[in-house]
């Protein structure tokens, strides 16, 4: 394993159960990753695959009726090892550290920001509760940060209600928002799905900047494969709460080895290919989460299924950096 | 790795037992979906319906027989026999002329109940009838019928009504017709509300192309997928209707004295001496009068969960 | 702001005017005149009917409809009410004595109804499922269900004749110097008052706070690590508020017309009361002033609704 110097956040085996309806959902089932610091880990996956859960498993932002089953999730802050898993959810530890040290942003910024208080006032929240900064200072420095996020005439803008921002304008508050604290590590639970694609872009530029320029470790949520292209170090391809195949980007996307990951980017149409180009859609649907087929959840809709695929493969390591969930890895890897 | 810093673990609440037992359940294979909370509390909101729907039943059904459950007539005054406390022979026992009180409860429930849902239906249909086709053509006739709501609405409801009481004068049915005079606006409001996001129905621009006329596709066309919330409303309305019939008749301003009301056997207790001495007279009524609004209120409860699926519980 | 706030107003004339006219033509359709308004029955009986005639014309009685109307309409605006058949009082004194006690009735259970109620909703709201809720949605269902003044009847007989706690009714006796010596008095009939009212704010307050905790600001403030009072008061209850300030303000007529009741019950020396026996006394020329004012206290609260709304909502403040 890497030295845990360039790690900001393990997760180690982590299980997340749903307790709904009297039902037991094994939303997460044995998922392990590493956030590194500097870096860009993007976790890629159908809808319903066990993303946004590994987000709140993280920040401890689970509903009422689940709960952390089983495993570990160690933040690797300057002072020590926490581990985030043990903590009470909403207890002083675990709150200063979420949105002071890990902080969020979400899908929809026009649902996520509340409408009756300014922008400014909503920063000024997080400064306030994290970094004990009040009046003047923060008013300047939340003033500096919706510069910093590219939001022109911030000293007017700070005092704005969130309807009079524009869908892309409200991104770059929320990042700001996010970012006030200066956390270790930003999770984006598909910051971009809600918004045009040029915006799109600019956002994705953003957090590159603020990546390269605080080290921040960043995760980011996704279901477009041209976004982890573009932006992504490290890939994790979940599917039904495990991940199936993760690695650095090169790896992933140059040798996808595991089906899913094989049939997802063989899905996705590529600017300048033509239209003869040869989209395949996956065959099947994803299992009733409630009704989960034994052994590898992929098995009904995977072309290369063999009998073995009725028990759960095991997380091979290819090299050092790429692991896949697969029985039959050596014949579908390009890997020596 | 270096040793873990916080101390503090999570504590086990009583939410953590609870899902060790539905994963054990689940792990042994004899897992089945079961209501959870939402369900719960649509379930809860059927019983209480259910309740409601029984006492409103048990209190109509004794005033409709009355004849059948008690001997006594309501009007047939006997001083001999005044301000007797409950016994066997007078369940609630008798007012200041000797009249039977659990007679008059229950031939008042008819007039009461009639007074109540006569007054909401009535209503309903004005309102309705005003709002659908208003609320469906829009323009200055929306606008204006909007205007005449809304100075109507304005009055408070009791003032309003005393107010053409004092110049209309008293009677059974000047008070049903100012209960619908004055009661209308509500519905109005809500139905011409459902015509409005209706409006814009693809299969109404279809009836539109076929030709039909305004009022047929208003009425027949779209009226049908109003009733839900209508229905809601009537029993709605039936209670404060019935309420305030009630309030009116205490003060002697209601239904005529020689009829008798639940309210109208109220009137007595504004005499404090009745009020701590003779209590089988007033506390029997208003208990029942609140025994079947509540039931009402149960009723229009449930119907609106029934007929509205987005409701949070 | 400002536009906002006039315009509301602009809007609230035209609209007064025309219930005024309302009111006149009720008044004209009462049996009776200005004349028999203003002469006791039995005086009427004994006048001569030339000078009766002589003092018709002098009033400009024989003058058409709107010439009438708009004398008795400028009276109105200066305050002139003209005078009750009761014994010739006139009627500005009787509201200015008698408003005041109704307004601290209705003030002290708008207050009431609207905290209570708040609180009570929101704790039902956050306790969702529970016991509490449960037995919170009950007593709310009873609190719309009873009537106000049979509320009213068995408390006057628990606290005031039984156990003698409180006084029986009346506002104030002799010998009262200050607003405390009063409070005894005002307990009853505020919080029976208050009670329907604050069972529809709990109500609709649950409804609106669970609507408001389900939203996606919700989770960006807990992400924040904001402690959870500041999420749930600061966040969730502040956007829940609006719905409820805007229900309170529908409700008001409501409330005016429950004191009606409520102050006869109570004996409580307000305009309500004064209502009640003018309607009962065919007294026109009182119940048409006192309709009028409850209409114009309903509109004008309306609009100290609508702006307090819009203080609290800033989207309303575009008019979106």
């Amino acid at each position: 394993m890497t030295d845990t110097q360039d790690i900001a956040i393990s997760v180690r085996d982590l299980k997340t159960f749903f307790y709904t309806n009297n039902r037991c959902n094994r939303a997460l089932n044995g998922v392990s990753f590493d956030i590194k610091k500097g870096k860009t880990l993007c976790i890629v996956g159908e809808s319903g695959c066990g993303k946004s859960v590994t987000a709140a498993s993280i920040m401890q932002l689970l509903p009422d009726l689940s709960r952390i089953e089983d495993g570990e999730i160690i933040y690797h802050a300057d002072r020590g090892d926490i581990p985030l898993h043990a903590l009470e959810k909403n207890g002083r530890d675990m709150r200063r550290i979420r949105g002071g040290e890990i902080a969020m942003i979400f899908q929809d910024p026009m649902t996520a920001l509340n409408p009756v208080y300014s922008v400014g006032f909503q920063i000024k929240e997080s400064l306030r509760y994290h970094l004990k900064m009040v009046g003047k200072a923060a008013h300047q420095k939340a003033i500096s940060l919706l510069k910093e996020m590219g939001i022109a005439l911030p000293e007017k803008r700070v005092n704005d209600f969130p309807h009079r921002y524009s869908g892309g304008m409200r991104q770059r508050a929320m990042i700001a928002m996010a970012m006030a604290c200066n956390p270790k590590v930003l999770i984006a639970d598909e910051p971009t799905t809600a918004l045009d694609v040029t915006i799109q872009a600019q956002i994705f530029e953003l957090m590159d900047k603020l990546k390269r320029e605080h080290g921040t470790g960043i995760m980011l949520i996704t279901h477009d494969m041209g976004v982890v292209a573009e932006l992504a170090d490290d890939v994790a391809v979940m599917y039904m709460g495990n991940i199936v195949e993760a690695g650095t980007v090169d790896e992933v996307l140059r040798n996808p080895t595991h089906p899913y990951t094989k049939a997802l980017l063989s899905s996705v149409p590529v600017l300048g290919k033509g239209k003869s180009q040869d989209i395949k859609a996956i065959r099947g649907s994803t299992p009733d989460p409630l009704n989960r087929p034994k052994g590898c959840q992929f098995a009904d809709r995977c072309d290369f299924a063999i009998d073995q695929c009725k028990a759960m493969p095991p997380e091979t390591h290819m090299t050092s950096t790429h692991r896949v969930m697969c029985w039959r890895y050596k014949e579908l890897s390009a890997h020596e | 790795m270096t040793a873990p810093i916080a101390r503090s673990t999570r504590r086990r609440t009583r939410l953590d037992a609870q899902f060790d037992r539905i994963r054990a359940r689940e792990e042994a294979g004899e897992a089945r979906s079961r209501g959870g909370s939402r369900t719960f509390n649509k379930f809860l909101n059927n019983r209480l319906a259910v309740v409601g729907l029984v006492i409103f039943s048990v209190i109509i059904l004794a005033s409709i027989f009355a004849p059948l459950l008690t001997p006594y007539d309501p009007n047939k005054i006997d001083l001999r026999g005044m301000l007797q406390a409950p016994s066997w022979e007078h369940w609630f026992g008798t007012d200041r002329t000797g009249r039977d009180l659990f007679s008059r409860v229950l031939y008042g429930g008819r007039i009461s109940i009639l007074v109540g849902l006569g007054s909401a239906i009535m209503a309903a249909i004005v309102g309705v009838l005003i709002g659908v086709y208003t609320g469906y053509v829009g323009g200055w006739l929306d606008a204006l019928a909007m205007r005449i709501s809304e100075i109507f609405m304005s009055f408070p409801q009791i003032i309003l009504v005393l107010m053409l009481v004092s110049i209309l004068g008293q009677s059974l049915l000047n008070l049903m017709l100012i209960f619908t005079l004055t009661g209308w606006g509500g519905i109005y409001r809500m139905a011409r509300a459902r015509m409005l996001s209706l409006r814009e129905e693809e299969y109404v621009l279809a009836l539109r192309s076929f030709g039909l006329s305004r009022p047929l596709i208003a009425y027949k066309h779209m009226l049908p997928n109003a009733l839900g919330p209508i229905m809601v409303n009537i029993t709605l309305s039936t209670a404060a209707f019935i309420l305030q019939e009630a309030g009116l008749s205490f003060l002697g301003l209601g239904v005529p004295l020689s009829i008798p009301t639940w309210g109208n056997i109220l009137n007595v207790a504004q005499d404090l001496r009745v009020l701590q001495t003779n209590w089988w007279i007033w506390l029997p009524v208003g208990t029942v009068i609140s025994l079947f609004v509540l039931s009402v209120n149960f009723i229009g409860d449930g119907l609106r969960d029934a007929t509205d699926p987005t409701q949070q519980g | 702001m400002l536009t906002y706030i006039i315009r509301r107003i602009l809007i609230l004339i035209p609209m007064a005017f025309v219930i005024c006219f309302l009111v006149y033509l009720g008044l004209e359709l009462t049996p009776g005149d200005a004349v028999s308004h203003m002469i006791s029955p039995d005086m009427l009986g004994s006048m001569d009917p030339e000078r009766l005639e002589a003092l018709r014309q002098s009033l400009g009685l024989g003058q058409p409809f709107y010439v009438r109307f708009w004398s008795w309409f400028t009276n109105l605006i200066q305050g002139n009410f003209g005078y009750s058949t009761n014994g010739g009082v006139p009627i500005a004194n009787i509201i200015a004595t008698r408003l005041p006690a109704t307004l601290e009735l209705a003030a002290i259970a708008l207050l009431f109804s609207t905290v209570i109620g708040c609180i009570l909703g929101v704790v039902s709201a956050l306790k969702r499922g529970s016991a509490t809720d449960s037995a919170l949605t009950v007593v709310g269902m009873l609190g719309v269900s009873i009537p106000e003044f049979f509320f009213g009847l068995v408390a006057i007989l628990i606290f005031g004749l039984n156990l003698g706690w409180l006084p029986v009714g009346g506002r104030s006796m002799p010998g009262y110097l200050t607003f405390w010596d009063r409070v005894p008095h005002l307990v009853m009939p505020s919080l029976v008052l208050s009670i329907m009212l604050t069972a529809g704010v709990m109500r609709y307050a649950r409804s609106s706070m669970l609507d408001a905790l389900s939203r996606d600001f919700i989770k960006t403030a807990r992400s924040k690590g904001l402690p959870e009072w500041r999420v749930n008061v600061l966040h969730g209850f502040r956007v829940a508020l609006t719905p409820v300030v805007v229900l309170i303000g529908f409700r008001l007529p409501v409330l005016i017309g429950g004191s009606v009741i409520i102050e006869q019950v109570f004996q409580w020396p307000g305009i309500g009361i004064e209502f009640i026996s003018a309607v009962r006394s065919q007294d026109y020329p009182v119940v048409m002033p006192i309709a009028l004012l409850s209409v114009m206290a309903v509109l004008i609260a309306s609009l100290i609704v609508d702006i307090l709304t819009a203080l609290i909502d800033p989207r309303v403040r575009l008019g979106e």
